[in-house]
């Protein structure tokens, strides 16, 4: 019996700086959000959970906007290093985005007084997540690689219109959801140290989004290369 | 945008000739229209009215493009025009403009079906109508390419659903809405998601004409 060697990738000298980071980046957003950051005069506590609701929809526009862009990369030149940006990327979009949904649910019982509401934020959410698990989903129905990227990043660049939609959605539609208080007209309208302590919750989970992707992209990278070899062999 | 014609042209005459896949869309229609009046009684069906619309005109959508291909697999024929120089653009393009074609059709009589089965009063007619022109034209191109991606997958029929309804949710808000205030007479609030209706179809169309091609294997 024979066994292959697999070249690591290159993404494992990241991994380990990026983890360190991330983790380092974790424990200080927490300690602002829970110490330093002052309670809502209106909400009290629970608005702290804005430090994970927040951040988690940030890094899923981010991600979502990376397979976009892996997608391209994918069509033009038809190399899998972008295929596997695209699907890790994917991957962990969908699970800020579920934490974004958790955590908006668990912040508007106490504030609206129901966990979910038909309201254009949270259904224009809930839909980019029903998209992207489709494009996963998509995405295990095939082995064969090239034909799955392919598919995988045509559903990548569609969906891509989702971000504006969502984001926008609380501008267009009459919303119970909050409208803008960081990215508006005329400058933030937050405490200083709820700002702060909200850019870096942003920060954190950002590198903590790179450290994920990072992960798993050289996992899926070490998959394909198995693929190819057992297509060539 | 000749090979285009040429496939849009084949597709319609195949259609006449086997209008097995028309058929099936108006049943649905026409099915949908009828359940939606005894389930929710003719006051609430009249409010539901718009949005059933365009729900059901989507899953028609899916039907007629599902049958095409269908149809061009039975034969081999989607081989044929594959191998042609920019056979696969022209095969996304003229798909789309029949089935824009064939799904005003439908749009036509399920309107009818509407206004005479549930009572459906518009007080814009005109503005209506141009929600549904707009509609039928927004609707093929998020459709085709979602049917042409899982062509060759087992679990299409899954699939299509699942990958075109969220990508189809502005459209469909968009028509549902036009078509409501048309029905109460709101002319700007119509042409107002009119205008979304198209932008976004717009945005659809040229993504899908851009990549559609890539799509179909």
């Amino acid at each position: 019996m024979t066994t292959t060697a697999i070249r690591p990738s290159t993404s494992v000298r990241f991994r380990q700086p990026l983890a360190a980071v991330s983790v380092a980046g974790a424990l200080i957003a927490s300690a602002m959000a829970l110490l330093w950051a002052p309670p809502d005069a209106n909400q009290g506590e629970v608005q702290r959970i804005m430090y994970v609701h927040v951040p988690s929809a940030w890094t899923a526009y981010l991600a979502f906007f990376v397979v976009f862009l892996a997608s391209i990369g994918w069509l033009w030149t038809r190399r899998h290093a972008f295929d596997a940006v695209a699907v890790a990327s994917a991957e962990v979009g969908v699970l800020f985005t579920a934490l974004a949904l958790i955590g908006g649910s668990i912040w508007a019982k106490p504030t609206w007084g129901v966990w979910w509401t038909w309201e254009p934020r949270l259904i224009t959410t809930a839909v980019m997540f029903v998209m992207y698990l489709g494009y996963l989903l998509l995405r295990s129905l095939s082995s064969d690689v090239d034909g799955r990227a392919t598919r995988a990043a045509v559903i990548g660049v569609v969906a891509v219109v989702n971000i504006p939609i969502v984001h926008l959605s609380v501008t267009w539609m009459n919303a119970l959801h909050q409208l803008p208080t960081v990215m508006r007209p005329g400058g933030p309208s937050m405490d200083g140290r709820m700002l702060a302590t909200l850019l870096v919750s942003v920060l954190a989970f950002t590198i903590i989004y790179a450290w994920l992707v990072v992960s798993r992209a050289g996992l899926e990278r070490d998959r394909q290369r198995r693929l190819l070899e057992a297509r060539s062999a | 945008m000749r090979r285009a014609a040429l496939v849009a042209a084949r597709e319609l005459r195949a259609d006449m000739r086997h209008p097995d896949g028309i058929a099936t869309a108006m049943t649905l229609m026409g099915a949908l229209v009828l359940v939606e009046s005894v389930v929710v009684g003719p006051q609430t069906a009249r409010d539901v009215a718009p949005a059933l619309y365009w729900i059901s005109l989507f899953f028609a959508a899916v039907v007629l493009t599902t049958r095409s291909f269908e149809r061009e697999l039975a034969d081999d024929a989607i081989d044929a025009v594959l191998a042609l120089p920019g056979g696969r653009d022209a095969l996304y393009a003229g798909k789309l403009l029949a089935l824009a074609a064939t799904l005003a059709l439908v749009a036509i009589v399920g309107a009818i079906l509407q206004i005479a089965l549930v009572d459906l009063r518009l007080a814009l007619p005109g503005h209506a109508a141009l929600a549904v022109a707009l509609g039928v034209v927004a609707l093929p191109a998020v459709v085709i390419l979602d049917v042409a991606l899982t062509l060759r997958l087992r679990a299409r029929a899954a699939l299509v659903p699942i990958l075109a309804v969220p990508a189809l949710l502005p459209q469909l808000i968009a028509a549902t809405n036009a078509v409501s205030l048309a029905s109460v007479g709101d002319a700007a609030g119509s042409i107002a998601w009119s205008g979304l209706l198209l932008a976004v179809g717009l945005i659809y169309a040229v993504t899908g004409l851009t990549i559609g091609g890539t799509a179909i294997e």
